[in-house]
């Protein structure tokens, strides 16, 4: 090919850009819908189900404290340690639940796949971010409540081009 | 104006030694990297004669964290995590390959549907690095364009592994015995649609990029690695075979279900600059074609896993095992004492081995060409330095 065709063509692809719609989009007013509501696991069958992997989701009526998932972590991020909980339950005599940091956790979901009774599962938020580091060590009672996150920007692929919308 | 004699006699009279002018005083050393400036974390120093490199020494190891010792105090799963923080862009390859050599270890047999889904979830992360890499080429060569397009369609298979795995970058989704999750609904046809639509993007970037005059100037017949020297330098992946080796872990030691794949392994015969950079462009067309067919080829239903033990272990033994990362070759040697815990485990990447033709390369090059060379190298620091 020659110099100037090359040159010619080059111009040619990036200027049809222009017209083709935007890629990106606006972050904090617009979210990425995910789907389903985060990552789950069926120890029964023992295969996960698909999900986005952000903060976790304990569910106290479930949670036996059998410090499996804190175990799970030892060798990962040791992210999980097992607290006392005001909380009477009959399937956890010591009343003992898991608290996650999230400063040290790496989202490997790793705890999810260790539970056998269907206790910890994890959700789609993923804005944790805090000015302390105090803050980001979420107790039972924080990860107990469902997260709100309404994310409604897909990837769509068009005539004129892909975009988000 | 005082002559070159009264100088050298005004020093003698000032009691200073007067010294001539060396071969050596001739050449300045140059200090590139380790902060990043476009080597990664990664440093070499080069000499310089005028614009010339005269010799090159690369000085690997700031980001050296210890992954094979670290494998020797977890079990095979809590491994998973920190082995592919290396190279969290091609993330599910690093743990592909480690997951087949614990699959030898212990006599695991993985599911079909399984062993597909894994082979499908690794090349599109092959794409994801590929990708990156081709960006962060473009920018150093000067070409923005270049780096804002590749780092925009990676999201196209971000978007998928996201689905599949629940993490953009750092899936942890290998495990040994398949994978940890099946697929989601309308998981397919969206694949296909998103591959469908990468290949006609690069369409786009042979037009702006390869076939642009200014990028083959730049790029053409600098730095040839011939092939005899590709072989006895020991480089692997995109490397060896722009310099004219049609070698690919894929073909020669095929893994899981490639060897019911038909394709090309994508080679150039003139080892160039622009060789090295083109090749990974032809394996990823090369890769749109293996997706489609492993997708085409997908049992419709079945497991994805076979269930372990919480804590895993098997016979005492070892195993070796590669994949073709984007990087080349991969391996994982592990040796295990019988605890659920590896006794040793060597990781071989493609990364360290394509570094050292380095100062083979840039030696009688200029200083300018340095970033055009350097990054056709395929090369990530951190695996390298593991
Ligand atoms: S997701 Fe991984 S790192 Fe985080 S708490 Fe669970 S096991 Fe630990
Ligand atoms: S969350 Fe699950 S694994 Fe962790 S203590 Fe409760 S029941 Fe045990």
């Amino acid at each position: 090919m020659s110099t100037a065709s090359g040159f010619i063509k080059a111009i040619e692809s990036g200027s049809k850009h222009l017209v083709i719609r935007r890629f990106t989009f606006r972050y904090p007013e617009q979210k990425l819908r995910f789907v389903g509501d985060g990552y789950q696991f069926d120890p029964k069958k023992g295969v996960g189900i698909a999900g986005y992997r952000g903060r976790h989701i304990l569910m106290h009526d479930k949670c036996t404290g059998c410090q499996l998932c804190a175990i799970a972590c030892e060798g990962i991020a040791e992210a999980i340690g097992m607290v006392k909980v005001d909380e009477n339950w009959k399937q956890n005599k010591k009343s003992i639940m898991p608290q996650i940091d999230y400063g040290k956790c790496v989202f490997c979901g790793l705890c999810v796949d260790a539970c056998p009774f269907y206790a910890l599962f994890m959700t789609n938020d993923y804005e944790l971010s805090s000015f302390t580091k105090e803050h980001l060590i979420y107790t039972p009672q924080q990860l107990e409540v469902k997260p709100k996150y309404d994310g409604s920007i897909e990837l769509i692929i068009t005539d004129r081009g892909a975009t988000h919308g | 104006m005082a002559t070159l004699e009264e100088k050298i006699e005004e020093t003698r009279r000032l009691g200073l030694q007067v010294v001539k002018e060396t071969e050596e005083d001739r050449l300045m050393t140059l200090s590139i990297g380790p902060q990043h400036p476009g080597s990664g974390h990664f440093r070499f120093t080069v000499k310089v004669d005028g614009d010339y490199i005269v010799y090159c020494d690369p000085d690997p190891g700031y980001v050296h964290r210890g992954e094979e010792k670290m494998c020797e105090y977890r079990n095979v799963i809590q491994n998973i995590p920190h082995l592919e923080r290396p190279v969290i862009h091609d993330s599910t390859n690093v743990t592909y390959s480690y997951s087949l050599a614990v699959e030898d270890l212990m006599g695991i047999q993985v599911p079909r549907r399984g062993q597909f889904i894994r082979a499908i979830a690794s090349e599109m992360n092959r794409q994801v690095y590929t990708l990156y890499w081709l960006a962060i080429y473009g920018i150093f060569l000067g070409h923005s364009t270049m780096f804002m397009w590749p780092a925009g369609d990676r999201e196209l298979f971000i978007d998928l592994l996201e689905r599949l795995t629940g993490a953009r970058v750092t899936h942890a989704y290998n495990i040994p015995g398949g994978v940890r999750n099946d697929m989601p609904e309308g998981f397919k046809q969206r694949c296909l649609d998103h591959i469908n639509y990468f290949e006609k993007r690069l369409k786009e970037y042979e037009d702006i990029f390869y076939n642009m005059p200014l990028f083959r100037q730049r790029t053409e017949g600098v730095a040839v690695l011939s092939k005899e020297d590709a072989v006895k330098l020991g480089v692997t992946g995109s490397v060896l075979r722009a310099s004219g080796v049609p070698y690919d872990i894929r073909k020669v030691e095929p893994y899981d279900v490639y060897n019911e794949i038909d394709f090309k392994v994508q080679y150039m015969k003139t080892g160039d600059s622009f060789a090295r950079s083109y090749v990974p462009f032809l394996d990823m067309k090369e890769s749109c074609h293996i997706m489609r067919q492993l997708l085409d080829k997908m049992p419709q239903s079945g497991e994805v896993r076979t269930k372990l033990q919480p804590n895993p272990k098997g016979p005492a033994g070892e195993a070796y095992r590669r994949v073709e990362s984007g990087r080349g070759a991969l391996g994982y040697h592990i040796v295990s004492d019988g605890t659920p815990k590896p006794y040793r485990v060597k990781i071989s990447v493609g990364s360290f081995r394509n570094m050292l033709a380095l100062p083979f390369l840039l030696v009688g090059n200029k200083l300018a060409d340095m970033p055009a060379v350097y990054w056709s190298l395929n090369y990530w620091p951190v695996e390298a330095d593991r």
